[in-house]
């Protein structure tokens, strides 16, 4: 076959959210890749600088559904340092708890939607249902499944009883059981092992090269983790270890995500018990001196980054967010190339593509529009137009 | 034998509506079994019937500048293909529609289906449905060798090309699952492939390709290849039970001829129903592979296995005649 | 063969899906439910509305005589929630200052209309 275009996305199966990949074959092989990621963008930079501390917190959490607290947390953490905020270890070691459990969470989805790509329906089905006991302690313990308003400038809002510490702690066991199983599948199973091997390596020169990060970098043997090099909330006093790999590839990748989730279940353990007594929160200025600051967290999928800057008033001058997902789409088109079709999910998923995340730049039309804005008329016949004359892609 | 009785065979038992229930009961079994082996619940008894229905009932979309007639009737040539092929297949006893050759017929009916698929993959001007054509021929060229030789052997041991006779052979010896287990395995994983199931949905990936040929089949078009692989999944286990199984014979008779057709049928239920079981861990227990790598899987392993098993039959059959 | 081994025993156990309606998804407390106004103790201070991040709380003129710690007092305003817009963040509940909104542990329905109010 001559050189075909194959458009995967905006709307296709393999993909959770939409992104537009236009991949360039020769018969199987991919040969070209051409990228647009602003298809979710909601304008969320811009709607934080018009919200006081309290009200911004909630609006930041809605970044993206699975790492709502990473956003909130990286905020919280910038805002407070630069008001000089003494928080108390009560708080820090709860928000280190949700934390953890949303890592776990997500990691637990990324495992069952790798498998989903390959087409082994049954590991999906599994770790999914495993995910339902993270999901009904983060319930209990916060009120909500995801996007759990716990965090709030100053500390957190609600405390953990001694009953809900000893249910979590007697729900962890079986999770426990349930990870080593799926250590066992994953280095067992003969087809999740043929679809992973081998697939989209990435060495670590290259890692470092193209400023990938979180799992992805430290599949390649990049040996980097936030929670270490610039610790936050309670990480510096629990003791647990960083997870790398040699690998490089899907399969690497695999395994770290895998046993991160182990160090996870361990932490989580060890913040239950030894969670110290004290306030949940300090109250927090109403303003916050002029400044610029710059948050850095470990979300589930790599470095997130929120860069403020105050100016003495209650709300955020500028805010601006760099995700981890932004900086691995890079290795994605790097390791693209070269690649079977039947990989390109596979690839895609690999690095843990969060769009809702990523999307906070959009492409204007360079040649200029007369009008600032559009109505929902105009914007619907304007893609009308655009897709009929565009004809088939 | 009598007209009347041929057509009730044809049209009411064991032919078409007999074969069409049982084509959606096991259609549901096998959800079912997947949706319990993942600790879900699965679909009720009439689902697949209720899909059938609903999709005879959606709108047919022509994409722009695709040959209408040409689009109609692959869906109906594999339909009739697979109906036609289990006419040969033994339920109650013999086949009254059996002759000399009626095995090959039979492997050459079932091929049909995916030629059909690969004709709507091309025909439909849309990437991902050629991509997926091209993936479903180039996975027969793979797996059909060592399938065909596998059925073959049987033929070949039995002195026989009908599969009725086979089946009548294997009642007064054993059965070819005790004398030939490779021909058993290549013939499971070859019926796994045709069906296009884990871990050979090759054509069909619905995370790479949308659907594969099957992304232009709307409405009863659809509906219509759907029952063609429900058929297929009945017809495929029909004929290996018939094949290596014994179908539906015991090794003695019984007397009564009602009651040895009302036990031959239960005979030919119960062996279906295990071969379905096997095919539906096979397709829970895996996931998808590459077709390089069925590329390589299939002619390391497959075709040697069945290299093995003809080169055992041949040696077997030399020592019967001479001892 | 974990994967087997796994596969067999959940063909003989029950399956994990909750039946509902049939069987209901227990609710923890705590949960973030529906939003209930008390009105008696509604003071009406306006921080329900200034410190939500939806704005789906307005104030409308109303004027009660509500009776606080002992003291009778006339209320000028009383809040209206927007049902469909709230986010159920709960951070009206936490800053009203005489506990006149509180999270039920219900489950909260949804709906296309984005200004129905509940009282």
């Amino acid at each position: 076959m001559v050189e075909t275009i194959l458009p995967i996305g905006p709307q296709h199966p393999a993909l959770k959210e939409p992104v537009n990949f236009k991949v360039i074959v020769d018969g199987e092989t991919i040969v070209g890749l051409e990228l647009d990621v602003s298809y979710t963008h909601r304008g969320i930079e811009k709607a934080a600088e018009q919200r006081d501390f309290i009200r911004v917190v909630p609006l930041l959490e809605r970044v993206c559904g699975i790492c709502s607290h990473a956003h909130a947390q990286a905020f919280c953490t910038g805002i407070e340092e630069v008001m000089q905020l003494e928080v108390p270890p009560r708080a820090q070691y709860i928000r280190t708890i949700v934390a953890e459990l949303e890592r776990m969470h997500s990691h637990i989805l990324w495992l069952g939607v790798a498998a989903h790509e390959v087409g082994f329906n049954t590991l999906f089905m599994w770790t999914w249902r495993d995910r339902e006991t993270t999901q009904d302690i983060l319930e209990e313990m916060t009120g909500n499944r995801m996007n759990y308003g716990i965090n709030e400038v100053g500390g957190v809002r609600r405390d953990l009883t001694a009953g809900q510490i000893s249910s979590i702690l007697s729900r962890l066991p079986k999770l426990e059981e349930q990870i080593g199983k799926y250590v066992g599948m994953v280095k067992g199973e003969e087809t999740m092992l043929l679809r992973f091997r081998g697939i989209g390596k990435l060495s670590k020169a290259e890692a470092l090269k193209y400023g990938t990060v979180g799992p992805t970098a430290r599949a390649s043997g990049v040996d980097y983790d936030i929670r270490r090099d610039d610790p936050y909330i309670a990480y510096s006093e629990i003791p647990w270890k960083v997870v790398t790999d040699t690998n490089g590839d899907v399969y690497g990748r695999t395994l770290v995500r895998i046993r991160e989730l182990q160090e996870s279940l361990g932490i989580i353990r060890y913040c239950l018990e030894h969670l110290p007594e004290g306030p949940i929160g300090v109250q927090a200025p109403k303003v916050a001196p002029k400044a610029e600051i710059f948050s850095r967290y470990e979300a589930p999928r790599g470095e997130l980054v929120h860069f403020m800057r105050t100016n003495g008033t209650d709300r955020v001058e500028r805010l601006d967010i760099r995700t981890p997902t932004l900086a691995n789409w890079t290795s994605v088109t790097v390791s693209l190339v070269n690649q079977h079709i039947a990989d390109i999910p596979v690839i895609v998923a690999a690095i843990d593509p969060c769009l809702s995340c990523t999307s906070r730049i959009t492409i204007l039309n360079e040649q200029g529009r007369e009008k600032a804005r559009m109505t929902l008329e105009q914007l619907s016949e304007y893609g009308r137009k655009y897709s009929r004359e565009r004809g088939r892609c | 034998m009598d007209p009347l009785l041929l057509a009730v065979y044809i049209l009411i038992f064991p032919g078409f509506l007999f074969l069409l229930t049982y084509a959606f009961f096991l259609q549901y079994l096998d959800r079912k079994i997947a949706a319990r082996m993942q600790q879900r619940v699965g679909p009720p008894l009439l689902q697949p019937f209720a899909d059938f229905i609903k999709m005879l009932g959606k709108e047919v979309i022509d994409p722009a500048g695709v040959d209408r007639v040409a689009f109609d009737a692959a869906p109906l040539i594999a339909f009739a293909a697979v109906m036609t092929s289990f006419l040969y297949i033994p339920v109650v006893g013999k086949s009254p529609f059996a002759f000399q050759g009626d095995l090959v017929l039979v492997l050459y009916l079932l091929t049909l289906p995916t030629i059909a698929l690969f004709l709507l993959g091309w025909f439909s001007r849309n990437i991902f449905a050629t991509v997926g054509g091209v993936r479903a021929v180039t996975m027969l060229f793979i797996y059909e060798v060592p399938f065909f030789l596998a059925l073959l052997m049987p033929a070949l041991m039995a002195g026989s090309w009908s599969i009725s006779e086979i089946a009548a052979w294997q009642m007064e010896h054993t059965w070819f699952a005790i004398l030939q287990p490779i021909g058993l395995v290549v013939g499971l994983i070859g019926l796994q492939a045709k069906l296009e199931r884990q871990p050979f949905d090759i054509p069909e990936a619905e995370t790479e390709l949308v659907a594969g040929p099957w992304t232009e089949l709307t409405g009863r078009r659809l509906a219509l290849m759907h029952l063609t692989m429900h058929v297929m999944l009945v017809a495929g286990s029909g004929l290996i039970a018939a094949l290596f199984l014994g179908g539906p014979l015991l090794p003695w008779t019984i007397s009564p001829a009602w009651l040895s057709g009302i036990v031959g049928f239960a005979l030919f239920l119960g062996k279906t129903l295990a071969i379905l079981l096997v095919l539906a861990s096979i397709k829970v227990a895996t996931g998808r592979i590459r077709i390089d790598q069925l590329n390589d899987i299939g002619w390391k392993y497959l075709a040697s296995a069945t290299i093995l098993q003809v080169a055992i039959v041949l040696i077997m059959g030399s020592w019967w005649v001479s001892g | 063969m974990s994967v087997l081994r796994e596969m067999l025993e959940n063909l003989c156990s029950r399956p994990f899906t909750i039946l509902y309606p049939k069987e209901k998804v227990p609710i923890p407390v705590g949960f973030r439910g529906k939003i209930a106004i008390i009105d008696e103790k509604c003071i009406g201070c306006s921080r329900c509305a200034k410190v939500c991040p939806a704005e789906c709380i307005t104030m409308v003129p109303d004027e009660t005589e509500i009776e606080v710690k002992g003291k009778k007092m006339v209320r000028k305003k009383r809040p209206e929630v927007k049902f469909f817009r709230c986010i159920r963040c709960g951070l009206c509940e936490q800053y009203c200052p005489s506990e006149a909104l509180v999270m039920k542990c219900e489950l909260s329905e949804c709906g296309p209309d984005k200004e129905v109010v509940v009282q």
